[in-house]
């Protein structure tokens, strides 16, 4: 009989939902909202459907991210530190540095076979985070999917001197009411924002293989303005927001692999998505 | 119920020593000792902690008033928020020290009320008669704050001690330019003996300042060979409890009751060493706080620490460096130049040992000698963003660690001669917050990163055992 891990991940503007045997066979990545206690069940919910499971298939639960203690059906709770450095190995085992951008964070985190060593991390301010994106994507009226490839085609990328998100926003609606190309001026702001990452993740000793996960993942300017600044090739998973998910999922699958070996007890809660009462 | 909290009371910390406990009605009490010295007459005098001239403000029967103690208590009772906010009214940046904001900020409400502001923390700040300024070379609100204060008591006078020492360079001997230093430092305490004797009327007791700097290196030497015992494992005190311990160290060094604090807590660790008792009794892992004023407001985060089977025996924060006979003192019976000396000794005992290990810092060394000998796994800092002088390289001396303790396997020399492979990973986590500012503080997010943390000393110790 086959035997199913789950791994969600409530990070603080995604849920992402994976379910694995030898491989992922269902993943979900829905928005987070206010309720995150209901919107994990809901996001569980639909990943089961997908594959037609009985939630008490599921053998062990971890839950990660920000909204890690709102999964009430959770086994246990990993940071989205581990779980990242687990879910990267798993897919590049090579990989030496992880740059995670989120939506309101923004970590890097060094790992030596599948292990963090040493992390750093930017929760404190939206400059750094794909917060900042979508504020000056919304101020230049373009949408976030497309600010990549038009970052690509800009060659004399606008200097962009704000740190500060909310200056930010206000330099670029000046920059361009100056009249600087629109595709230069999202060339400069993706510089801008790499700069501010390559300057925490420098904390660390960068090493390669660097992989990059998390929604500013799938943003190729970024992602190319980020490997210029650290000056390293760096690898993008092909769904770079569900590294953390797989990573808790196999941490589970870890976890009771371990108390088998060791005839310990495991211990789960119960196997149903009841509803939650918001107050 | 008795027992009931009061409505917006914080629950008290839970601490592991009965000594630490103990601080807080102490400092309560020293607070209210200054209130009932003012009417009593006495003369009170605004001045800082580590400033060298302890004993003798103590000789001139002069009450000292800590300002920067009642801003940390202001910010531990998260009362703090009012005076930084009326300070940023008075024109303050936010961004100065959030000690001195808090302080500007009470001064001022309480000389424009000609009363102490209301409810205010353990009954108030009492006016000084005069303010003893104490520059040390890099911390800049040791020297305005008091300036800028005067602004709201103008009949307050001022003396400004500048106490320098020499900045560290690998090619420079302190020996060759400690005589010019000493020189130097006495020359500015005398002037304070002169200024104090001009405020309170009285004449300089020069054999009772010497008996008190006896007691003060005493005290000293004490504190040293007290806080030793926690390399002990488990370790009986953490530096939650060292935040607290501190009080005697910095607002009573040359007093007999700072001294029998000490006599007392060397007593309650011995005994809990004997009872192999420790902070937690499965530790983990033994964290250094390596750096940092703490967050006053948060000091149950190293309590949360502990719930995650981590301790800290050792912090670089509030701590004698050495015994007094290790900071070279010569033999003098001039009570002002022992204290000149102990300051020098004080800012310099790691240079020698820094310019052994080429691109080393004191600071890095005084890190590498505590993660040896008290066996850390570990390193944690925090900044304070208003801090500016204390925390200011913090990251670049955790690359300097970084450089000693690398995540790569390493060929030492044991002792037998026998070369071995070892790795010596250090992982480091930096809090980031302030030292009073709540505001900067998110509890959420730091105990996300303390979680975070502790995994990563957890895949350490699993990866050295691969």
């Amino acid at each position: 009989m086959s035997e199913y891990f789950a791994g969600i991940d409530i990070g603080s503007t995604m849920t992402k939902v994976v379910i694995m045997n030898k491989g992922i066979i269902s993943s979900i990545i829905g928005p987070t909202g206010p309720e995150q206690r209901r919107l994990a069940n809901k996001v569980m919910d639909r990943a089961l459907k997908e594959v037609d499971l009985p939630f008490k298939a599921i053998t062990y639960i971890v839950a990660t991210g920000y909204g890690r203690i709102n999964v009430p059906f959770a086994d246990k709770q990993i940071t989205e530190i581990t779980c990242h450095a687990k879910g990267v190995a798993h897919f590049f085992p090579e990989t030496k540095t992880i740059i995670d951008i989120g939506g309101q964070d923004c970590k890097g985190i060094s790992i030596n076979s599948g292990r963090p060593i040493d992390f750093v991390m930017n929760d404190k301010c939206a400059a750094g985070t794909g917060r900042f994106l979508e504020i000056i994507a919304d101020a230049l009226g373009i949408n976030i999917e497309e600010m990549g490839e038009i970052g690509l085609e800009g060659n004399n990328p606008a200097k962009i001197s704000n740190i500060c998100t909310v200056f930010a926003e206000q330099e670029v609606v000046a920059r361009l009411a100056e009249g600087v190309p629109l595709k230069d001026l999202v060339a400069g702001i993706l510089e801008s924002l790499a700069n501010r990452i390559s300057r925490m993740v420098n904390r660390l000793k960068v090493a390669n293989e660097v992989v990059i996960t998390g929604g500013g993942a799938k943003n190729v300017g970024l992602v190319n303005a980020l490997s210029d600044k650290l000056g390293y090739s760096t690898t993008v998973p092909s769904e770079p927001l569900l590294t953390g998910a797989v990573g808790a999922a196999l941490l589970g699958k870890d976890i009771v692999q371990k108390a088998i070996k060791n005839g310990l007890p495991l211990e789960r809660k119960e196997r149903s998505l009841k509803e939650i009462e918001i107050l | 119920m008795a027992e009931e909290q009061k409505k917006g009371e914080r629950k008290k910390r839970r601490t592991a020593t009965e000594a630490a406990s103990s601080i807080g009605p102490m400092v309560k009490e020293s607070i209210g000792g200054t209130i009932r010295a003012k009417q009593e007459g006495k003369k009170l005098a605004y001045s800082f902690i580590v400033c060298s001239y302890d004993e003798i403000i103590r000789a001139m029967d002069v009450v000292p008033v800590w300002t920067e103690n009642y801003a940390g208590v202001c910010g531990a009772k998260r009362d703090a928020e009012r005076f930084l906010e009326r300070a940023e009214s008075l024109g303050f940046s936010r961004s100065l020290c959030t000690y001195a904001l808090c302080g500007l900020g009470f001064d001022q409400w309480r000389e424009e009320l000609g009363e102490m502001p209301p409810d205010a923390p353990w009954g108030g700040q009492a006016r000084p008669d005069m303010m003893l300024s104490s520059g040390q070379i890099l911390c800049d609100p040791r020297n305005k704050w008091y300036q800028a204060a005067q602004q709201y008591m103008p009949d307050v006078p001022i003396y400004d001690v500048a106490l320098p020492y020499p900045l560290y360079e690998d090619d420079i001997e302190v020996a060759d330019v400690a005589d010019y230093y000493i020189k130097y430092i006495v020359e500015e305490l005398r002037g304070l003996v002169i200024f104090l004797e001009k405020q309170t009327g009285k004449k300089m007791d020069w054999d009772r300042l010497s008996e008190l700097v006896d007691l003060g290196e005493k005290t000293w030497n004490l504190i040293w060979e007290t806080y030793e015992l926690r390399r002990a494992v488990p370790t009986p005190m953490g530096t939650g409890d060292a935040m607290n311990t501190m009080v005697p160290m910095v607002f009573m060094l040359g007093t007999q009751e700072g001294y029998d604090f000490y006599v007392g807590l060397n007593k309650e660790l011995k005994e809990k060493i004997a009872r192999k008792e420790g902070v937690i009794q499965d530790e983990k892992y033994r964290l250094l706080w390596g750096g940092g004023l703490p967050s006053w407001f948060a000091l149950t985060d190293f309590n949360y620490f502990n719930s995650k089977g981590a301790v800290f025996p050792v912090e670089t924060t509030y701590r004698m460096i050495e015994p007094i006979y290790k900071l070279n003192i010569p033999e003098t019976n001039d009570p002002i130049e022992r204290l000149a000396w102990r300051w020098l000794g004080y800012w310099t005992y790691w240079y020698d040992k820094a310019k052994k290990r080429p691109g080393s810092e004191p600071d890095v060394e005084r890190l590498i000698q505590y993660i040896e000998d008290y066996k850390i796994d570990g390193v944690v800092m925090h900044e304070a963003f208003s801090c500016r002088t204390w925390h200011l390289g913090l990251i670049w001396q955790l690359n300097q660690l970084k450089k000693i303790y690398k995540p790569i396997p390493i060929l030492i020399l044991g002792k037998d001669e026998k070369k071995k492979v070892e790795k010596r990973e250090l992982p480091s986590l930096i809090l980031e917050s302030d030292i009073i500012d709540i505001s900067s503080y998110s509890e959420v997010d730091t105990r996300n990163r303390i979680d975070a943390f502790i995994e990563t000393l957890e895949s350490v110790a699993k990866n050295k055992g691969t």
